[in-house]
């Protein structure tokens, strides 16, 4: 925060641990991500692929559970995106959000609904709606890489981007 | 707004030090960007219910306090939402993507710039805008700072800081107040949101579905020649495009030539944003509440140098975190529109 001439201010870090229920569906979806599964949840009554999986289909109110979940494929359509290249403070972190950053969404082969997510590209030039991508596992990286990670944990950062396909890769 | 200045008891600063309300009844309503405007219909239900007869309804926000894109972010998913979501602007951003793919980039990038030099040229009349820029020109707003591509500086609202406030009253209470009171028409409500991404939602689907609700209701057949002017929720440029068309004042991709045709300037048959809109002031708190006060100020014809001639019809909206959409119409005949 910028201190305006004649200001005063008072600063304090501070931790603020606190715990979130996932769901069993989320529970499940994160095992199975360590085995480089990606798990959409279908909906008993309409069929409805939900990505990322959830407890009830928004449709029909009906429950899903971990038996109605299933496997999605890696790659999918781009169908939205932005550069984001302005600063603010990260929530999850306390510290500032590195910018500038790809922001997309993209529906996975075999989902229904859309997945938001990084992307590494960040010329926005290079982003055209319709064209493939491909979820990134962080141990696929290369060792230099800053998402780079020797193994994977089971949590949102064992994909850290989705990245966008070339052509020839379709 | 508690989320975004990280306060508490707001309404204690805001009803009783600032308004003088010490002693009466007092309600907190905070629903995001909507705000205003669910404080806004829950006045009209208050006075409508019989409750009470007269009330106070205030809408306030300071930004210079605290981070609305860091407020907005705590209020998503912390697993799957928050660590790519960046406040609203970032998917404020995607949506203007997925609408010139749509629609044409040229095409739409250069109407967002027109949507902006309107609704700026009009704050220029609006001695409470924040943003004054009455020589404000498309060159100059599109070649500002790129945000999040496509929204340029100038295609993103101002963080205000600000207030307003409202008084509602009875068929007796009003006569005793105003010979020239604005009279609630109707209201609307529409959430279509069950998590982030399960729908695009470019196109605000929420619009589409309140304002059929409440064009209905009140027998309205074609909302640009029965309404006389619009004061909508527009945080970006792209936004007034969009959502636009899906209030049903043109056709899906069609804002443009209303812009062209001059429809929605201050002079067409439909002028949007006579205030200059939120592109020229966003205080949040305050800015849905803002835009039914500009529709009761064209309605009692205390516009000044925005006012519109010979308004009748007026319509309000506001819009919130989870793309959800409320409305309201005020007349200037207490009668029923039908």
């Amino acid at each position: 925060m910028v201190r305006q001439k004649g200001e005063f201010q008072i600063r304090w870090r501070t931790d603020l641990p606190y715990k979130w229920a996932i769901g069993k569906l989320a529970v499940k979806y994160f095992e199975e991500l360590k085995k480089r599964k990606i798990m959409g949840s279908k909906c008993p009554k309409c069929g409805k692929m939900y990505m990322p999986p959830r407890g009830v289909c928004a449709d029909c109110f009906v429950e899903m559970t971990v038996n109605d979940m299933a496997e999605l494929s890696r790659r999918g359509i781009l169908e939205g995106f932005t550069v984001v290249n302005y600063p603010f403070v990260d929530p999850n972190t306390g510290a500032m959000r590195p910018f500038p950053y790809g922001y997309i969404i993209c529906k996975l082969d075999g989902a229904d609904t859309y997945l938001m997510h990084f992307c590494d590209e960040t010329d926005h030039n290079k982003f055209k709606i319709g064209q493939r991508v491909e979820v990134v596992f962080c141990d696929e990286l290369p060792k230099d890489h800053e998402s780079y990670r020797p193994e994977l944990k089971g949590d949102i950062y064992d994909i850290p981007f989705i990245k966008l396909l070339k052509d020839q890769e379709k | 707004m508690d989320h975004f200045e990280g306060i508490n008891f707001s309404e204690l600063w805001t009803g009783i030090d600032a308004c003088g309300f010490y002693l009466k009844p007092i309600v907190k309503i905070a629903t995001g960007g909507t705000t205003g405007s669910s404080l806004g219909i829950c006045g009209y239900y208050n006075i409508a219910s019989g409750i009470y007869d007269k009330v106070m309804v205030v809408g306030w926000e300071k930004l210079n306090e605290g981070g609305a894109t860091t407020g907005i972010i705590t209020a998503f998913d912390p697993v799957w939402e928050r660590p790519s979501l960046a406040g609203a602007l970032g998917p404020l951003a995607l949506m203007a993507n997925i609408y010139a793919s749509k629609y044409g980039v040229e095409r739409s990038m250069k109407a967002a710039a027109d949507v902006v030099v309107k609704n700026r040229s009009n704050a220029a009349n609006n001695e409470f805008a924040h943003l004054q820029m009455p020589n404000i020109t498309t060159d100059f707003v599109m070649s500002s700072q790129m945000i999040s591509y496509p929204l340029r500086l100038h295609d993103c609202c101002p963080q205000s800081e600000g207030a307003c406030a409202v008084i509602y009253a009875n068929e007796n209470e009003a006569k005793k107040i105003t010979d020239n009171p604005a009279w609630f028409k109707g209201v609307s409500t529409a959430h279509y949101y069950t998590f982030g991404t399960d729908e695009k939602m470019y196109n605000l689907p929420t619009a589409t579905i309140a304002s059929k609700k409440i064009y209905k209701k009140l027998g309205i057949k074609d909302p640009v020649k029965d309404l006389d002017v619009a004061e909508i929720y527009e945080p970006t440029s792209w936004a007034e495009l969009a959502w636009c068309e899906a209030l049903g004042f043109c056709d899906f991709g069609q804002y443009a030539k209303l812009l062209d045709d001059g429809v929605t300037q201050m002079s067409g048959e439909l002028p949007v944003n006579p205030s200059g809109g939120v592109l020229s002031t966003n205080p949040i708190g305050a800015t849905a509440l803002v835009r039914f006060a500009e529709a009761a100020i064209q309605v009692m014809g205390r516009g000044g140098k925005r006012q519109v001639p010979d308004v009748e019809v007026a319509m309000g909206m506001g819009f919130g975190g989870s793309l959800w959409t409320e409305l309201c119409i005020l007349g200037k005949d207490p009668k029923p529109l039908r």
